[in-house]
């Protein structure tokens, strides 16, 4: 599905992720878990298209289509979508208008056919349910003035809606309440299939109690410095990111 | 070297004749002294000062050039107007969308009966032309005609009063509301010969509520398509008399051949209330000016606006908020989106008398500019003698963010589509105040279409 190898990319002439390789099939959940300023996010906004970062070696691969030469937009189109660490508040953009633009322009970029206005309002009345927001959420500007955690469920929400091949979810259990983590994690859940892969960044065990990965990796100064099975995570929780690096050093 | 008026140095432009009417005599209700000796004085009061250069500070950013350049004539004759099949095809287009009104349209600004639609008017409420009303029962107006609008300081509201001879009247008694809208339309083809100098319309119209009547008016400014170039030169007299209600909806979609010039002037007496909304979307050219003087205490006035602006157009809006009296309160909110080498001019005055004590005026003016060659020139201005006031300005000129575009974009919406909604959303407290749904819905429309041909 998802197919980086020796990533390199640039904020200005600052390097921050240097040589990555991630490798994630149809279907899996892997986990993202490193230090703060390690790049975690940074991989999400290179891998999305965002502007502001200059990749200078290596690939990325959503299917066998390089994603790095294609508009953010095409990147959607293709399946890709990212579920944002600060989702940003649209001033007067309706959600409910925004969803369906952003949907219907998926659809019709894929040759589906555009949904009308009853049966997007049924599919959104469904898709509400399971993420437990309430409906007036839609009739607002998007995120503008919603709660931290609101703002976290409308980008799952969104995920839900869109229906992407590879969703990257950016520390979407931060700032959560632990009934809300529970809900998100639900309609994370009920998102899976074996055609949907998930990139999950948190730095959390919790999450990953409710979400189960397939696989747990390490990202630590620009680089997957350890992958592993869930109890890696585990591993983490109690251990800190300390052990792990200086392995690394001396290995290196 | 200053007596040449054409002459860049010179701080006046000399009136061109053509511009005023070619038989001044026969202009609607010049039989009554007064009236014709209004319309003297006008003329005298333009010819003698002339019209402003870009050394008038109420002038400073819109130059009469390209309106000079184009050698308009106020009365063509009438085969370089004379509406054929296909014009008459694209008036009805223009006329679009219908709504539930009374309606006046006016073609090249002449009183059009035939597209109009006057029928079951409520007693105690009259609407007709200016035409009719100055020629057969002229003291109907004796209180608004030339009674409101200020010529000595509005060179082109004197040279409408110097040439008019038709328009819009409404005059509704006291106690009376009106349910139904009433709708003006300004349907303009412009010289439909191509070879004849483009015209220039002087329409005039007169609105005066009585003592705690209500209404509601839309105000159309359309083209048909592929009009030639025109200048229409409008003037509104409105006077609301005690605790009157007005709510109008301005719109201005004319076409890129077209040139623009408003100057309403209202009047507000005791507890009286006006909302208004301006949009300006088309036009090569065009300048309104809002004018209102209060003469009573607690009255309320709402002025809105949004301008939308591009290539090969300047829009220039100046607003002019008179608190003479104690108690008032007015609220002043204008947007404009600029893009491509759109030029647009916002000067708001308010001006607070020393005895207005308790004023309350707010007015905010903010930009969005989607190109680094537009242009906007923004100038609140506060002017108050009062002491014991609530007043505030504030005007903002931004960018879009590009956070926001990449969250759209990340949402699969190009670009363009982004900037179109980050667009309408910046728009979107003011155009909320735009009723009804239809008209909202066209000028939404209108808006989409123009960010999406846009360059930037
Ligand atoms: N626009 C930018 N300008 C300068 N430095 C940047 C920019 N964006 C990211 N960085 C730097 O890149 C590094 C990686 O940042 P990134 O946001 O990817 O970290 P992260 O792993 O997501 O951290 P966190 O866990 O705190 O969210 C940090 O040192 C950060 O300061
Ligand atoms: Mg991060």
């Amino acid at each position: 599905m998802l197919s980086i190898k020796g990533l390199r990319a640039n904020v200005g002439d600052k390097e921050i992720l240097h040589g990555l390789d991630l490798e994630i099939g149809a279907g899996e959940i892997h986990a993202i878990m490193g230090p703060n300023g390690s790049g975690k996010s940074t991989l999400a906004h290179v891998l999305s298209g965002r502007d502001g970062y200059t990749v200078t070696a290596g690939s990325a691969e959503l299917n066998g289509v390089n994603l790095l030469a294609l508009e953010p937009e095409q990147r959607a189109h293709l399946g890709l979508f990212l579920a944002f660490q600060y989702p940003v508040e649209l001033p007067g953009v309706n959600n409910t208008y925004f969803l369906k633009a952003a949907l219907n322009a998926i659809r019709r970029a894929r040759g589906e056919s555009e949904y009308d206005a009853v049966a997007f309002m049924r599919l959104m009345k469904e898709k509400l349910r399971v993420l437990h927001l309430d409906e007036s959420l839609l009739k607002r500007p998007v995120n503008f003035g919603f709660s931290g955690g609101e703002k976290k469920r409308n980008e799952i929400f969104q995920m839900a809606l869109l229906e992407p091949k590879l969703a990257i979810l950016d520390e979407t259990d931060s700032g959560l309440d632990i009934d809300a983590l529970r809900i998100v994690a639900d309609g994370v859940n009920a998102c899976r299939s074996p055609e949907r892969s998930m990139m999950v960044v948190t730095h959390y065990q919790r999450l990953l109690d409710y979400i189960q990965p397939d696989y747990v990796h390490v990202l630590a100064h620009g680089q997957i410095i350890r992958s592993g099975g869930k109890e890696l995570a585990l591993e983490l929780e109690e251990r800190g990111y300390g052990w792990i690096e200086q392995v690394t050093e001396v290995a290196a | 070297m200053m007596t040449s008026v054409s002459n860049s140095n010179a701080s006046i432009h000399a009136m061109p004749n053509t511009w005023l009417s070619a038989a001044p005599n026969q202009l609607a209700g010049n039989h009554m002294t007064d009236i014709k000796q209004a319309r003297s004085v006008a003329l005298k009061q333009v010819l003698e000062r002339g019209l402003p250069t870009v050394k008038n500070e109420g002038w400073r950013y819109t130059s009469l050039r390209s309106l000079l350049a184009q050698n308009f004539i106020c009365t063509p004759s009438d085969d370089v107007l004379t509406v054929n099949e296909e014009a008459h095809t694209a008036i009805e287009t223009a006329l679009q969308p219908a709504l539930e009104t009374y309606r006046v349209v006016l073609i090249n600004g002449r009183y059009a009966p035939q597209w109009s639609y006057l029928e079951n008017l409520p007693s105690g409420v009259q609407i007709d032309s200016l035409n009719a009303v100055l020629n057969q029962s002229p003291a109907r107006l004796a209180a608004v005609f030339t009674q409101i609008a200020d010529t000595a300081h509005y060179p082109f509201t004197a040279l409408n009063i110097a040439s008019c001879d038709d328009g819009l009247v409404i005059l509704i008694d006291d106690g009376v509301t009106l349910e139904r809208p009433i709708e003006l339309l300004h349907v303009s083809t412009g010289s439909l010969n191509q070879s004849v100098t483009p015209p220039m319309m002087h329409p005039h119209h007169c609105i005066q509520l009585g003592t705690g009547a209500q209404a509601q008016l839309i105000e159309r400014f359309v083209s048909i398509e592929n009009a030639g170039v025109y200048c229409t030169n409008a003037v509104l007299e409105i006077a609301l008399s005690p605790r009157a209600v007005l709510r109008h909806a301005r719109l201005q979609l004319e076409s890129l051949n077209a040139f623009h010039i408003t100057g309403l002037h209202l009047q507000q007496a005791i507890g009286s209330d006006y909302s208004g909304i301006n949009i300006g979307i088309g036009g090569a050219w065009s300048r309104t000016d809002l004018i209102t003087r209060f003469i009573g205490e607690q009255a309320h006035c709402e002025q809105r606006g949004l301008y939308l602006v591009g290539d090969q157009q300047i829009m220039d809006y100046h607003l002019d908020i008179a608190h003479q009296v104690p108690n008032c309160s007015s609220q002043e909110q204008f947007k404009g989106i600029l893009y491509g080498q759109g030029k647009a001019v916002f000067d708001g005055r308010i001006l607070v008398a020393a005895n207005a004590q308790q004023t309350d005026a707010n007015m905010t003016n903010n930009n969005l500019l989607l190109s680094r060659n537009a242009e906007i020139d923004t100038k609140p201005q506060l002017e108050i003698y009062a002491d014991d006031v609530k007043c505030s300005h504030g005007t903002t000129v931004g960018q879009l963010d590009p956070d926001m575009l990449f969250y759209l974009q990340s949402r699969g919406l190009t670009r363009s589509q982004a900037r179109q909604m980050l667009s309408l959303g910046f728009a979107a407290d003011v155009l909320t105040t735009l009723a009804p749904e239809q008209l909202h819905e066209q000028v939404i429309n209108q808006i989409e279409r123009r960010l999406e041909t846009a360059t930037f």
